[in-house]
């Protein structure tokens, strides 16, 4: 007698833990703070992958279950218990036919799905913006050509936050400037890569105003986790005041400021990486970056609007402080546009990331950024380095780089 | 027991874990190589566990072995040609690296033959199932081998013949080889009569017409344009020409249609004497082309015209270092004909100053596509 309880209750058991388990695997599945969620689709192309997801997945749970559960029976049904070994035989064609012939109807609808769907993710011919993406370690740059359409009279370059207009039909045309990368916004398509020397094209298109996050999704060395992005989707009326500010001139801070006496730094320490386009030297000539020279990417952010970004390196850190974060990132889809706009004020800086970036940049982040191992790179850094800058060029860098709005 | 094979590779890494401490000691430490050498004495070791483990793959059980091996084959020549090759391969060293690889070749293939006569002398007492187990073994490998040879020398000779006549013929005569190959090989086939002395007697004939051809090709040079291309060598400093003038072999010749493992980010076009280009992904005519910094991005060039027209690129002007003069930088395509294409790779560090803005034109032609970079 004893012996049969214990076995019920070992069994009762068993059965308890699995259901556990499953429940959490269910649970799991409904978190609610997933902004990387495939199955939450926030425009036209994540919608297209999101309803072959909503054809394919059913199908192939319906499969699954029908023969894993036939496995199973089947192992408990033919268990040897020393009963005779049934007579053998070998084939049975009308079930190999059956069996030849189901699989070939599934994967025809299958396929006729996912090639309807490839097809008209690959459809470019209604575009209505375009934008270049490079991607290079371990961050992403934007730039958009002149197009008049679209109110971009001038070129515009930008790093890290994508921002785009909603519904519109806006084409990627990625590439890279060293190795393999991904672009990846989930909630608005899926993955393209980026590389060298080849040009792709992925579409992206927001429904409503937003920030989508993503990230680099191929692995492209030390901080492969740490290449992140953001896409902005702004109401066509903030999209064109965010063009008007990304077009606006340099305006020099004014003489004898904190931040003009940070501009002298930049053009010692910085310049020779970051373009801030309009910045002039001391004697007058205009400044340009030769990040060729410096960054084996031979690229380097531009920060000619930095403060107009809410997110750097990568959109690895904050360049808003924690109050002033969750004022954007959880507003409505109304209202985002115009607290994205406003920028980094001196007020919201998240000034502990930005500070410790300047004072130790791979300590931040991890890069090839070690002057006594750059054989492998010709000398050049992957990454920014560390500059041995004072607590006072530090204080004048920040006060500079919040004018560059 | 240890088999004679499991010791083959017990001596392999005990050789490679030698070479491996020597490099260790005596290159360097810290390097792939003494890494390839430990690896290699390691999978030497685990073959060798490997073989000694399955008695060297032998189904024959330890007294047939004994027996199979107290017969003695026909002696075998192949020691000889390893030793050639070995031979090869240290003239090789010294001289031309031709008799090295040479002999690196007579190595392996000769080591194969070897190691298989060996094994097949080993397998039975019976000699004649001895020679039929090592032409079972070694058909495997001499077949392709022998094959994949004469393939290069019919390609070698006959691409010698087809660079040496006239772009019009070479068709022809690929052609007309062609078919007759195909007869004589319907003619065997349909024909069991003529197999046998006949074939060889065609093979070695076809053989030695093609090398006879191939050799006189060879030695009377290319056709005459392959020849001038060569010579008149366009990448040669002294021979920039991005103006209207026309040259005397080479434009002519390329045959300017293009394939390209990148892709192109714009196509320029020259039609009815007007520039105008496309974009990737761009639904419109684009009259900018933007391009990412320091990034190698091509353009392509497609010339619709009847005159022939070149692509130029205009990047500004530069002081020349050494002289201090200001120059104009900027390069340009070869000239192409009609419907034909050139492909311009540029990577442009810095971005145009105010007063002289980056394009593209075509000399001959109206219109600029200005290039951008931010
Ligand atoms: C050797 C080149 C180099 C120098 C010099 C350099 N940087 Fe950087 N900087 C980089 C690179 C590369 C990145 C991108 C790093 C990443 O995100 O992975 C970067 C990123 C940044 C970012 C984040 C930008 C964004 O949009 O994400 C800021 C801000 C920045 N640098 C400021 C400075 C300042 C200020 C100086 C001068 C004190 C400076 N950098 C000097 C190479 C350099
Ligand atoms: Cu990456």
């Amino acid at each position: 007698m004893d012996s049969v309880n214990n076995v019920k209750s070992s069994s009762h058991r068993i059965r308890n833990s699995i259901a556990t388990i499953i429940g959490f695997v269910v649970l799991a599945g409904c978190a609610t703070n997933a902004p990387q969620d495939t199955w939450q689709p926030k425009g036209d192309n994540a919608q297209i992958i999101n309803n072959l997801q909503w054809i394919v997945f059913p199908m192939a749970g319906v499969v699954g279950v029908l023969v894993l559960g036939f496995y199973a029976y089947t192992i408990y049904k033919y268990n040897d218990r020393g009963q005779p070994i049934p007579s053998q035989s070998h084939g049975k064609p009308i079930v190999e036919i059956i069996l030849t012939i189901i699989p070939a109807l599934i994967l025809t609808v299958v396929g006729v799905f996912t090639f309807r769907g490839i097809f008209e993710l690959a459809n470019t011919e209604d575009t209505e913006m375009v934008i270049n993406v490079t991607g290079q370690q371990w961050w992403w740059e934007y730039d958009y050509p002149a197009q008049d359409e679209q109110g971009i009279t001038q070129p515009i370059i930008s790093s890290g936050q994508l921002v785009i207009p909603v519904g519109t039909k806006v084409l990627l045309r990625e590439t890279s400037r060293d190795v393999i990368h991904s672009y990846w916004i989930p909630a608005l398509n899926g993955k393209k890569d980026a590389v060298p020397g080849r040009i792709n094209l992925l579409r992206l298109q927001a429904d409503k105003p937003g920030i989508f996050a993503g990230q680099c999704t191929e692995f492209c060395g030390l901080s492969h986790a740490n290449m992140r992005m953001e896409a902005i989707a702004l109401s066509q009326e903030d999209f064109a005041k965010w063009v008007a500010n990304q077009q606006k001139a340099y305006t020099a801070p004014a003489t004898g400021s904190l931040a003009k006496e940070g501009e002298s730094v930049f053009l010692n320490q910085c310049i020779r990486c970051h373009q801030v386009n309009g910045l002039k030297k001391a004697d007058g000539t205009p400044a340009l970056a030769a990040p060729d020279e410096n960054v084996y990417s031979g690229a380097a952010p531009n920060l000619s609007h930095l403060m107009s970004r809410i997110t750097f390196a990568g959109a690895k850190f904050d360049l808003l402080n924690k109050s002033c974060r969750s004022d954007v990132w959880d507003a409505s889809s109304e209202t985002i546009g115009g607290k994205y706009l406003a920028g980094v004020s001196e007020s919201c800086l998240n000034a502990t990331h930005l500070r410790a970036w300047l004072r130790n940049a791979p300590a931040m982040k991890p890069m090839y950024a070690d002057p006594a191992k750059l054989a492998s790179s010709g000398g050049k850094y992957r990454g920014m380095p560390n500059l041995g800058l004072t607590e006072t060029d530090i204080d004048k860098l920040v006060a500079y780089l919040l004018t560059l709005k | 027991m240890i088999t004679p094979g499991s010791k083959y590779f017990f001596g392999l890494t005990g050789l490679s874990l030698i070479a491996a401490i020597l490099y260790m000691v005596l290159v360097n430490p810290n390097d792939l190589g003494a890494v390839a050498l430990f690896g290699l004495a390691t999978s030497g070791a685990l073959i060798g566990v490997m073989a000694l483990f399955t008695r060297d793959g032998d189904v024959y059980t330890d007294e047939e072995a004994v027996a199979a091996n107290a017969v003695a084959g026909p002696p075998s020549f192949w020691p000889i040609v390893f030793a050639l090759g070995a031979a090869l391969v240290l003239t090789g060293l010294a001289t031309v690296s031709v008799v090295f690889i040479l002999g690196i070749a007579v190595l392996i293939g000769g080591g194969v033959e070897w190691t298989i006569h060996n094994w097949a002398d080993g397998a039975s007492s019976d000699r004649e199932f001895n020679e039929f187990a090592r032409a079972r073994a070694i058909s495997a490998i001499e077949y392709p081998g022998l094959a994949a040879v004469g393939l290069g020398v019919i390609a070698f000779f006959f691409s010698r013949v087809v660079l040496a006549v006239s772009k019009e013929s070479g068709p022809i005569i690929f052609i007309a080889v062609a078919a007759v190959i195909f007869t004589i090989g319907v003619l065997i086939a349909s024909k069991p009569f003529m197999k046998g002395a006949v074939t060889v007697v065609v093979a070695v004939f076809a053989v030695v017409a093609l090398a006879g051809a191939g050799t006189f090709a060879a030695l009377s040079g290319e056709r005459h344009e392959l020849a001038a291309a060569a010579e008149e060598d366009h990448y040669d400093a002294s021979h920039r020409e991005c103006g209207g003038e026309e040259s005397k072999h080479y434009d002519h010749l390329a045959n300017n249609t293009v394939s390209l493992r990148s892709a192109v980010t714009a196509t320029i076009f020259v039609k009815d004497g007007k520039v105008y280009a496309e974009a990737i992904g761009m639904t419109k005519k684009v009259d900018t082309i933007t391009i990412p910094r320091s990034n190698a991005t091509s353009v392509m060039f497609r010339n619709l015209d009847e005159e022939q027209h070149r692509l130029v690129v205009n990047l500004g002007s530069a002081k020349v270092a050494e002289t201090g003069v200001v120059e104009k930088v900027g390069t340009c395509s070869q000239l192409t004909g009609k419907n034909q294409e050139q492909v311009m790779t540029l990577r442009i560090p810095k971005p145009a100053l105010a007063g002289e803005p980056y394009s593209f034109t075509v000399p001959g032609a109206t219109g600029e596509i200005k290039l951008v970079v931010p």
